[in-house]
């Protein structure tokens, strides 16, 4: 493997910030690969090479993973945070009120039934539990999110809504969670896994439609659980999820 | 490898773990990996929350980015790439071994296990011990160029053994380095070593 002059260079102390670090070994990793594939050596590569190697959209998603981890840069001139606002800090009392919502193609839905509930998709259940279960979803996707969780705690009756299937995100909360619905995986992933080891109610391969931060759902955890044939065979056997009204606690 | 990266590459293993839970995946003394986690939340790299340490967002992302400088050779290497590939397979049996070992087909239906039914476990353990006996080869061939892998080994025959005497908690407990446990971190590893990610 050709190296940079400045691996295995234990002796260099980290850098003081996290981005600075974080943003240096990104950067690092890009030279490296892009060194690779350069037929001459460090010197020419610096020389000639790194300009038209290294491109701006190597530079982009460097920018990119600083972002997907939840930083958001500091701003001097609030025209940053107006421009950019994925990329900065809001200004103060700009916070937004999260409107997000999956949006599946196949989300089958369906009116209010007598109750009230409202069909805003259907899952693979992981296995049958007793009786359905009730919560407040919420919406789980950032780092961000987790470690506020991590910390505070999770708010009672959660059903996560999530699309991390291996559970690398969600792992260190998930005990938790009083439900969980997600948007990926089969059964037989490892959120799959643990959720049925903690009995919590799962429903994976979730395809739901205006399902919100906040809205009260209610999950099919009866439904027949899916089983390997019946991904082999094509066969449907779906638990649904339900949006109930604000008011309704039972 | 350092201590540092490799505190930091056990507690991302981990995602939430003391100090000597990460000491005792990367081989690493507790002590000095109770340094380094101190270092690492006084310098913003990591938190201490509910008893544990977890690694901060920017310090996965720099540990991340950090692998292909540090494992370059390995991946590049054609045996220790052979018996990835090897594991990737195997990997998918033991996902299933696990699935079965948590629900059963009762009348038709799918329903979770409630370890009633003696038999099934004991044919359930059997296919573990087949998967066991299949991926020793696969790990022995990766510690032969990454030492520290051994450790891996030693867990899951461990941990089949115990399931083997009776005490089944020992298959896929959550709260213990129980077999599924092992083998789930196992793979986190193998994934970051070798740059790819997990499909489910």
């Amino acid at each position: 493997m050709k190296r940079l002059p400045i691996d295995g260079l234990n002796h260099v102390t980290p850098p003081a910030s996290p981005i600075v670090e974080a943003t240096l070994e990104l950067v690092r990793d890009v030279a490296r690969r892009r060194f690779a594939d350069y037929p001459g050596d460090w010197a020419g590569f610096a020389a000639e090479g790194a300009d038209t190697l290294v491109t701006a959209a190597d530079i982009e998603a460097v920018e990119g993973k600083l972002l997907a981890s939840g930083h958001r840069f500091d701003w001097s001139a609030s025209i940053s945070a107006a421009e950019r606002p994925e990329a900065y800090k809001p200004a103060a009392g700009a916070e937004d009120a999260s409107d997000f919502s999956f949006e599946h193609p196949q989300a089958v839905i369906a009116p209010g039934d007598d109750a009230g509930r409202e069909q805003r998709g259907v899952g693979d259940n992981v296995v049958r539990h007793e009786k359905n279960v009730i919560g407040t979803a919420r919406y789980i996707r950032s780092n961000a999110r987790v470690l506020a969780y991590l910390t505070d705690g999770v708010p009672p009756g959660t059903i996560a809504v999530i699309d991390d299937s291996g559970g690398t995100l969600t792992a260190p909360i998930i005990e938790q969670f009083t439900g969980v619905i997600c948007a990926g995986g089969s059964v037989r992933s490892h959120l799959g896994i643990l959720s049925r080891e903690y009995g919590i109610p799962c429903l994976m391969n979730a395809r739901v439609s205006g399902l919100r931060d906040g809205d009260r759902v209610e999950i099919e955890a009866t439904a027949q659980a899916k089983t390997t044939e019946d991904y082999q065979t094509g066969t449907e056997r779906i638990g649904r999820i339900w949006r109930l009204p604000a008011e309704d606690i039972r | 490898m350092s201590p540092r990266h490799l505190a930091f590459h056990g507690l991302a293993i981990k995602r939430l773990a003391d100090a000597s839970a990460v000491a005792g995946l990367v081989g690493l003394p507790p002590a000095v990996v109770s340094s380094e986690l101190a270092k690492a939340v006084a310098t913003g790299r990591a938190m201490e929350a509910k008893g544990g340490f977890t690694l901060a967002p920017l310090a996965r992302v720099a540990l991340e980015a950090s692998y292909g400088g540090l494992y370059g050779d390995l991946r590049e290497d054609a045996a220790f790439e052979a018996a990835y590939q090897r594991f990737e397979v195997i990997n998918r049996s033991l996902k299933q071994v696990i699935t079965d070992w948590q629900t059963m087909e009762v009348r038709g239906e799918r329903v979770a296990n409630d370890h009633s039914d003696d038999a099934y476990d004991a044919k359930v353990i059997d296919r573990l011990a087949g998967i066991h006996e299949k991926i020793e080869p696969v790990l022995k061939a990766l510690a032969a160029k990454l030492p520290r892998l051994g450790i891996y080994l030693e867990k899951l025959t461990e941990a089949l053994e115990q399931a083997e005497d009776g005490d089944i908690e020992w298959v896929s407990d959550i709260r213990r380095e129980s077999y599924h446990t092992v083998w789930f971190e196992l793979h986190e590893d193998l994934l970051r070593i070798m740059g790819t990610v997990r499909d489910e």
